[in-house]
């Protein structure tokens, strides 16, 4: 799994959002690190629905423009799951060879 | 400022198809801009186009559906070019014809007895002669490399007066008078070679060191060449508006063929690998010739100076290798009837009957 739909299933779990709240989420998840362009973020969410981890969840009328909200599916959390223990799998052996090549560090 | 920034977002946004989501994209773009801004970014313009053409193509579970598509998109596009710069060599002056050619040489090297002078048949001949369907065996069967840019002019034969640096200085020296672009001569053991350039017609003009080359069967010394000379057209100035449109317009047909056939093929489609395959034949078929040929031209214009250069098509190894593109058209042709085949139709869910 990519880096940016990580962070776009990320920003979806728990909370349905829309597009400029996924753009935002996912700037704030990565520290600002990661800023979504919209024709990204757009394709995404059409490869994550075609591929059934990501649904339409209602719309919101705001200032005129309707925002069409996205949630994470069953099998889009599961796919998150497993990624993010694959993540933690990796990070928890790099972390073991860094402190191996610094013992005096905690 | 607002309506100026959407107006700017909305024309990118025609890159997306009309069924797309327009609005949705345009709102979440209008909320993510600044205050302030009122066009797109070159970063964000670039975004869309991309992602907008992919959504073109209809297969957004598919990662690698846009590199076939640019593939296919770019070598259809480039043949379309070369196709249409045929058509614009259409516009190109007719040759000079023989009296014409005679007073021009008679200009050029005046006291020099020119002869072998003879009519192009056509702008581009074939064994000499135009291309007809006669000749569809020859183009296709190895010979196809024959087909090039006619040319005509005259020799002159017997015992120079002059030797041939003496000679070779002069052709240069009256290059010059008579207002022709002259370029650096190029040297090989029996000859030298100089090509000029003067408005839309070039000259070749070869001075032989070593009279190895007759002009009769009799193989006599009055008969042996020493100078040769050689009049062709450059290339038409319509022909690179014709390679722009010709390219562009057959981008866009490829693009769209590739889009309809990827996503009737996409799923339970019963010739879904025999349409991969042979669009897998058809990019072989039509890349490698081309990648070859177009570093190798690319080295000999280097090599050489060329006051004109050779038309697009031999940069694609055409019509040399022909019968490839003609097996990579066809190849491309039964992919498009196969994927046009009927998709099977999907079993109907009996409905309950009414209680």
């Amino acid at each position: 799994m990519r880096e940016p739909t990580f962070l776009i299933l990320t920003a979806l779990a728990g909370v349905p959002r829309h597009g400029y709240g996924i753009v935002q989420e996912v700037g704030a998840l990565s520290d600002g690190r990661v800023s979504l362009l919209t024709g990204t973020l757009y394709t995404a969410l059409d490869r994550l629905t075609a591929e059934g981890l990501v649904e339409h969840d209602h719309d919101e009328e705001v200032d005129g423009r309707v925002r069409h909200y996205y949630r994470l599916t069953a099998p889009g959390l599961a796919a998150l799951t497993a990624e993010t223990a694959r993540l933690r799998q990796l990070t928890g052996a790099a972390e073991a060879r860094l402190r191996a090549l610094r013992p005096g560090t905690a | 400022m607002t309506a100026t920034l959407a107006r700017r977002y909305r024309r990118l946004l025609f890159c997306y198809p009309r069924a797309h989501r327009r609005d949705e994209l345009l709102a979440t773009l209008l909320e993510a801009a600044p205050p302030g801004r009122t066009r797109p970014t070159v970063r964000e313009a670039a975004n869309l186009i991309r992602h907008g053409l992919r959504a073109r193509l209809g297969r957004p579970a598919s990662r690698t559906v846009t590199a076939w598509a640019v593939l296919a998109t770019v070598i259809s596009g480039i043949f379309a070019a070369a196709f249409a710069t045929r058509a614009g060599w259409e516009t190109a002056e007719p040759l000079p014809r023989t009296a014409q050619t005679r007073a021009m040489l008679a200009d050029l090297l005046p006291g020099e007895e020119f002869r072998s002078i003879e009519d192009a048949p056509a702008m581009f001949t074939i064994y000499g002669g135009p291309l007809r369907w006669a000749a569809v065996n020859d183009l296709l069967f190895g010979d196809g490399n024959e087909y090039s840019l006619s040319s005509v002019g005259g020799v002159v034969t017997g015992v120079p007066v002059r030797p041939p640096q003496e000679m070779l200085d002069l052709v240069r020296q009256r290059l010059r008078e008579t207002g022709w672009t002259a370029y650096r001569p190029m040297v090989n053991d029996t000859s030298t070679t100089v090509v000029a350039r003067r408005g839309n017609t070039t000259l070749t003009v070869e001075v032989h060191f070593v009279p190895t080359v007759y002009s009769g069967p009799s193989m006599l010394a009055e008969d042996s060449i020493f100078l040769t000379a050689a009049f062709q057209r450059a290339t038409p100035p319509a022909v690179y508006p014709c390679a722009a449109i010709g390219g562009v317009a057959g981008a866009v047909v490829a693009f769209l063929l590739f889009g309809w056939a990827s996503r009737r093929t996409v799923g339970r489609h019963p010739a879904r690998w025999a349409v991969t395959a042979l669009f897998g034949v058809t990019m072989v078929l039509w890349w490698v010739p081309t990648l070859i040929a177009v570093p190798m031209m690319a080295k000999h214009h280097l090599d050489e100076p060329h006051p004109s250069w050779h038309p697009m098509w031999e940069w694609l190894w055409q019509p040399t290798l022909s019968l490839l593109f003609v097996a990579g058209g066809g190849c491309a042709l039964l992919c498009l009837a196969l994927a046009a085949l009927p998709r099977p139709r999907t079993e109907a869910v009996p409905t309950p009957a009414p209680s």
